[in-house]
């Protein structure tokens, strides 16, 4: 398969600080494939994304070793310009990112930047904007509109992009469940698409669980664990001890398990389907082969 | 058990004419531990904030400890009797140092110098600041002790309740789980009403003793946390789900328990649901 990302001893240093954030960092992220990293806060998961996108080394000063490639190409020898286009990064506070008086506008301006003409332009802003459901905020301040609304903005300006890859760095962390929900909507979009690399850093493991083709652990700096699901939530206890709760479903079945009320081969689930069906051959009742 | 807090009727309109709370009728008795829960803009800011005074309402009445919020003259009162910690400590810090932020209501109602400063080292002993970040910047903190600190210049006001504006926003399980002990223990150990604005349902469910749901500036559901979640039609109306372990028992029901709050009661009940 080819790799959309892959990343070899990285270890980064931010100027004026003693530690490194990143400490030897190895991933391999297949292309079109979907990649949530999780950990507790400050292990590093930011840090490895701006190494992705390219904001480090190219817009923070500090120590840099090892390397990280995109679609083969060496991104600290790679320009923004060509960057940008490749990679497109979501952060946490849309705000960050607001410049323009409308959401239209918003969404133009990169567009724009890149000197595409008005027809694609038109094609670009009408997929991306449907696939955000924010077609009704187009004459809208980006400013006016609430917290979750201005998040799906921030990812509409990012797809509008068309990048290879979309990171989404928590981008449901400043938001109401309803809100939540909409962004989860579009990421399953965005898999069911199958034509994109998406990485997101996300809290909420539950939501994250399911859409996931492979679950990466940051720790002091490290890759500490990368693996499918199926694999990753394998001990949970491991998890929690690392400050990641699995979602509550699988912690209960991994009790189940302890308890020889589970089978130590199978694959603890995570979504209320399959915490159904264990707990139903737990007490006996059936419906579990 | 004696009531703190009377809200009737309460309607509040804000200035620009954008209505946000409807005909509210709420009892806040001593020792409750309570959540807010609801979407952005049905209202659960607004209300925490009449329960202070920082909003006066446009019709109906709020007492707080037998003082109407509408009577002149009366916000130095109402700061030592209902204290709100703002969702972003960084929105409520603004001194130079952790000890004058922390002195800063104390100083402001007036009590004397040594009465300021033993409220501070007793308000920054419970929130667990130590008196060795005193002379610290606040910004040169953590998050979390930011928010201690936070929480500590409210602790020094002595307020019986306090409101928490998403106390866990941004932060991780661990420090999610510190700042919600440390919530507990005031409550259970200091004997103060804590009111959280959250919208995590697990935090809900394993910490708040009561629920209050809002939707579009009314009250719809206030009942124990236990019998709240056990209404899942009820929570839908404002897109908000019970704990997926709560979801579990009631997908099971009658087999298991429709209205268990956390995984480890799910565990407890479970033992006893497989002997029957």
């Amino acid at each position: 398969m080819a790799m959309a990302v892959v990343i070899k001893d990285l270890e980064w240093k931010y100027e004026h600080t003693t530690q490194f954030a990143l400490r030897g960092v190895n991933l391999e992220i297949p292309e079109n494939t979907f990649l949530g990293l999780v950990g507790a806060n400050e292990q590093g998961k930011t840090t490895l994304i701006n190494c992705i996108k390219g904001l480090i080394p190219h817009s923070f000063n500090g120590v840099y070793r090892g390397s990280v490639e995109v679609f083969g190409q060496v991104v600290k020898d790679t320009t923004s310009l060509h960057l940008a286009r490749e990679v497109g990064l979501v952060f946490a506070d849309p705000e960050a990112q607001f410049t323009a008086m409308t959401v239209e506008e918003e969404l133009v301006f990169g567009l724009e930047n890149v000197g595409y003409d008005i027809r694609k332009i038109r094609a670009r802003l009408e997929w991306a904007a449907e696939v955000t459901l924010i077609g009704d905020l187009l004459d809208k301040s980006p400013y006016d509109i609430s917290g979750g609304q201005k998040q799906r903005v921030a990812i509409a300006c990012v797809l509008a992009m068309d990048p290879r890859i979309v990171i989404m760095d928590e981008p449901t962390s400043m938001i109401d469940p309803l809100g939540k929900q909409f962004i989860f909507d579009i990421l399953r979009k965005l898999k069911e698409a199958g034509d994109r690399t998406i990485i997101v850093v996300e809290h909420n493991i539950e939501q994250l669980a399911p859409l996931a083709d492979q679950l990466a652990l940051m720790r002091a700096g490290q890759i500490l664990k990368v693996a499918p699901p199926d694999e990753f939530f394998a001990d949970p206890d491991f998890l929690v001890e690392q400050g990641v709760y699995s979602p509550e479903v699988t912690l209960f079945t991994g009790w189940l398990r302890r308890q020889g009320r589970f089978p130590a081969s199978a694959p603890l689930p995570r979504d209320l389907a399959g915490g159904v069906a264990a707990a139903r051959a737990a007490l006996d009742m059936g419906g579990r082969a | 058990m004696s009531t703190l807090i009377e809200v009737s009727h309460l309607d509040y309109v804000y200035p620009d004419g954008t209505p946000a709370v409807f005909d509210v009728n709420l009892t806040i008795d001593k020792s409750e531990f309570i959540a807010f829960i609801g979407q952005n803009g049905s209202g659960k800011t607004t209300l925490s904030k009449c329960l202070n005074g920082l909003l006066k309402p446009t019709s109906g009445s709020v007492i707080v400890e037998g003082i109407d919020t509408r009577s002149r003259g009366v916000i130095k009162q109402l700061v030592t009797k209902v204290g709100y910690v703002f969702q972003n400590p960084d929105h409520q810090l603004f001194n130079d140092s952790v000890e004058k932020e922390i002195a800063y209501g104390p100083r402001n109602i007036g009590l004397p110098e040594a009465e300021v400063m033993a409220r501070v080292r007793e308000a920054a002993a419970v929130a667990g600041v130590g008196p060795d970040h005193f002379a610290t910047h606040p910004f040169f903190l953590t998050k979390g002790l930011r928010q201690r600190v936070a929480i500590a210049s409210i602790l020094a006001l002595k307020p019986h309740t306090i409101v928490v504006d998403e106390p866990t926003t941004g932060q991780d399980m661990p420090q999610s789980i510190e700042v919600m002990n440390f919530l507990q223990r005031l409550w259970k150990e200091e004997g103060h009403t804590i009111i959280i604005i959250t919208h995590e349902m697990s935090i809900v469910a394993r910490y708040a003793q009561r629920v209050v749901v809002l939707g579009q500036g009314r009250v719809l559901l206030d009942r124990a946390t236990r019998e709240a979640f056990a209404q899942p039609d009820v929570l839908k109306q404002t897109f908000v789900e019970p704990p997926q372990i709560t979801r579990l028992g009631q997908v099971l029901n009658p087999h298991l328990p429709r209205d268990v709050l956390t995984v480890e009661e799910m565990q407890a009940r479970f033992e006893a649901a497989r002997k029957k």
